[in-house]
């Protein structure tokens, strides 16, 4: 999962993008409106956390021009808590709002359960024969058995797994795998995915040649 | 209490003077009414006696007219003449004779009205020479009256004395229900007309009724309409109590509906609605800075808590203990600062920091500021000049200094790299110019009038980052207005702006 932090304050981009990625995220930062705007409006990001007083444009009209092109979940993050803005945020096109100060595990929280909806999935588990994916405690049981994944691991199955059904091609898995700041080559996708297939099954994961990947 | 209200009061005033007045119109019309019934009973009486003493009618061919003098047609004759004919003397015997007959004939009475008047005649020596046939047995004989008795009543006849006696005025008295009228002979013999007033009493005390019950239903619709004009009147009072109501209950926005403004209620209601207008603003004003004011802390918090929680999320290697510490420790100053500066802010506006006043040389304070500042202008390649002659000035050194720092460091951040801060100072009679100018972006006019408007940023957010808090310029113009010098800015966009602080020289109003 992929996702755009877009916040002025230094010390609290570098912390919540620190967070997310030890959550698991790919995570790309942004630190004014128009940086943030291009950037959301370039890659198909996951979820975008966007806080609204930004130098340049501003996170309202961010979100208003983000929103004629894009679907992206938004979480918006403000310090700005009277009700009128909450509401104003919410009918400008956020999914979601949050008033700093905030609790991280609050955030982590919501941006997952932005993710979930966005991939229309009410549970947060997922069931896959013997396979069970806890998007919430982010493990993964087969046949009752816990398996221990790398964090990159975690995020391919679930990933693959949220688009149950449909091919998710590689290119897919780069842009919401891996951030601007990750130096990949192409076969460390295989690698992955080898690892996968080695822990939860063969045939977990089918290889679509010419394609990509998918979960039947 | 409801009886302590306008309507009521109004009310129980209006209805006082009603009362008054109805009281006054009664009592005066019920004396003029009885008045006027007496003097016509007196005038009545009179009217009869003077016709006794008329000679009769046989002694007058009767084909010929009454040769009065004047008099109108009236009631058995009508109005005699003003005296006696002296055909026959007064008091003669043949006089006497004819008065007598007349008296016991009844005098000029309708037999039907013998029952309510009656005559007497006495002699001069007190005996009854005749009385009419219904007189009252125990009349007393009146008393002769002194020359300072009064006439009965003015209007009444004033026959002029017959041969040089002494005037034969008429005389009235009352005596119980009885009204009796007398006129005293040249020698001493006394005629006396009498009637009962139980009639009129009767019609007296019902015009009383009349008059009272009159007066009480117009006191009813009197106070009815009354309590309507109240009601009417006090409306528009009751329309801004309840707007006043909603308003001290909160709601800021309510303005009371002044449809006729130049009623004195309605200018009342205008004047109201822009005091309630100006503490909306100053309401609205201070919600806006509470606001801004949390928001400034709440960033600072966030990085705190989000630094603290994700560093103690997992063991780490102490380099990013450090790092997540050395955010926390960022934060914290800000925070500090901004403490720091809404503390100020908030002594000044108390006038709890009392501005020192000593003499210090402003060219001093501006080196010492540039000095402070040079290396964050280095940083930037920002040429700074100072351009201040020795000037002396009147003032707290320290907050000048505060106020001279914070220009500079503006000067610098909204500068352009390479740009130019110039200071400089010129004095005059009685103030000292100081100005600050440099050569950034300039400040749109639209943002001009709100800069020194606490946390107020020309440009939205673009100063946090740099570590400003948006309260700079509002410390600068309080200090300032507590020296009682005045702070203005000019500003050519693209060129530059200029701040320009006014100090008074000599004894100002130092608040």
């Amino acid at each position: 999962m992929r996702v755009l932090v877009v916040e002025d304050e230094p010390d609290l981009l570098g912390s919540l993008m620190k967070a997310l990625r030890e959550d698991g995220y790919a995570v790309d930062g942004a630190s004014d409106g128009d940086d943030g705007l291009y950037k959301a409006e370039s890659y198909d990001y996951d979820a975008i956390v966007l806080d609204i007083m930004l130098p340049g444009i501003d996170g309202w009209e961010l979100l208003r021009r983000l929103r004629k092109t894009k679907k992206t979940p938004v979480l918006v993050l403000t310090a700005r808590d009277a009700v009128r803005d909450r509401v104003r945020g919410l009918d400008t096109g956020a999914d979601d709002y949050l008033v700093k100060p905030f609790e991280l595990l609050e955030l982590l929280a919501r941006l997952r359960a932005l993710i979930r909806r966005s991939a229309s999935q009410a549970q947060p588990r997922l069931e896959i024969g013997g396979v069970v994916i806890d998007t919430a405690a982010r493990t993964v049981t087969c046949n009752g058995e816990a398996v221990t994944l790398t964090a990159r691991e975690y995020a391919l199955v679930e990933f693959v797994a949220l688009h149950r059904g449909k091919v998710v091609t590689r290119t897919m898995l780069y842009e919401h795998l891996f951030d601007e700041t990750d130096d990949t080559l192409s076969n460390l996708l295989d690698v992955h995915v080898s690892n996968i297939r080695k822990k939860l099954g063969h045939d977990f994961i089918t290889t679509r040649r010419g394609h990509g990947y998918a979960i039947e | 209490m409801i009886f302590h209200s306008i309507r009521w009061r109004l009310q129980a005033w209006h209805g006082l003077i009603l009362v008054v007045v109805l009281a006054g119109f009664g009592f005066t019309a019920y004396h003029v009414a009885r008045d006027n019934q007496l003097r016509r009973i007196d005038q009545d009486l009179d009217q009869r006696l003077m016709a006794l003493l008329r000679p009769h009618p046989p002694d007058r061919p009767p084909d010929r007219p009454p040769d009065w003098q004047h008099g109108g047609p009236g009631q058995r004759g009508g109005f005699p003449p003003n005296e006696p004919r002296n055909d026959r003397a007064f008091g003669s015997p043949d006089f006497l004779r004819h008065i007598r007959e007349a008296v016991q004939q009844g005098g000029a009475l309708d037999p039907s009205q013998t029952n309510i008047y009656y005559y007497i005649m006495w002699q001069q020596d007190g005996s009854i020479l005749a009385h009419s046939p219904g007189a009252p047995e125990d009349v007393p004989a009146p008393d002769r009256p002194g020359p300072q008795a009064l006439p009965a009543r003015n209007a009444l006849a004033k026959p002029t004395p017959p041969e040089g006696g002494p005037p034969m005025l008429p005389v009235v008295r009352a005596r119980g229900q009885l009204r009796e009228l007398f006129r005293f002979g040249p020698q001493g013999d006394c005629i006396l007309v009498g009637r009962s007033m139980a009639p009129d009493l009767a019609a007296m005390r019902r015009l009383a009724l009349w008059l009272v019950a009159a007066g009480t239903t117009v006191l009813l619709l009197g106070l009815a309409g009354g309590w309507w004009v109240a009601t009417r009147a006090i409306r528009p009072l009751e329309a801004i109590s309840a707007t006043a109501v909603k308003i001290a209950g909160g709601d800021l926005a309510q303005r009371i509906n002044a449809a006729d403004t130049d009623s004195e209620l309605g200018r009342l209601a205008g004047v109201l609605n822009s005091t309630f207008a100006r503490l909306e603003a100053a309401f609205a004003q201070q919600a806006q800075f509470t606001s801004d004011a949390s928001h400034e802390l709440r960033t600072p918090v966030s990085v705190i808590l989000t630094q603290t929680q994700t560093a103690l999320s997992r063991e780490r290697p102490s380099s990013e203990y450090r790092e997540a510490l050395e955010a926390c420790e960022r934060a914290a100053r800000r925070m500090r600062n901004l403490t720091e500066s809404l503390l100020q802010l908030a002594r000044l506006d108390a006038g709890q920091e009392p501005m020192k006043r000593e003499r210090f040389d402003l060219s001093r304070i501006a080196r010492e500021c540039v000095e402070m500042v040079r290396h964050l202008a280095a940083e930037r390649s920002i040429r700074i000049q100072c351009d201040v002659p020795p000037t002396e000035c009147l003032g707290d050194h320290d907050r000048i200094s505060q106020v001279v720092t914070n220009l500079l460091t503006n000067a610098i951040y909204f500068n352009r790299d390479q740009g130019e801060v110039r200071l400089s100072a010129r004095a005059e009679a009685d103030a000292v110019f100081f100005a600050v100018a440099d050569t950034g972006q300039g400040i749109p006019a639209g943002d001009i009038p709100h800069l020194f408007e606490r946390f107020y940023r020309a440009e939205k957010s673009r100063s946090r980052i740099q570590g400003r808090n948006g309260l700079g310029l509002a410390i600068c113009k309080a200090i300032i207005d507590a020296h009682g010098g005045s702070i203005e800015v000019s500003s050519q966009p693209g060129a530059g702006s200029t701040f320009t602080v006014r100090l008074l020289r000599e004894q100002g109003p130092m608040l």
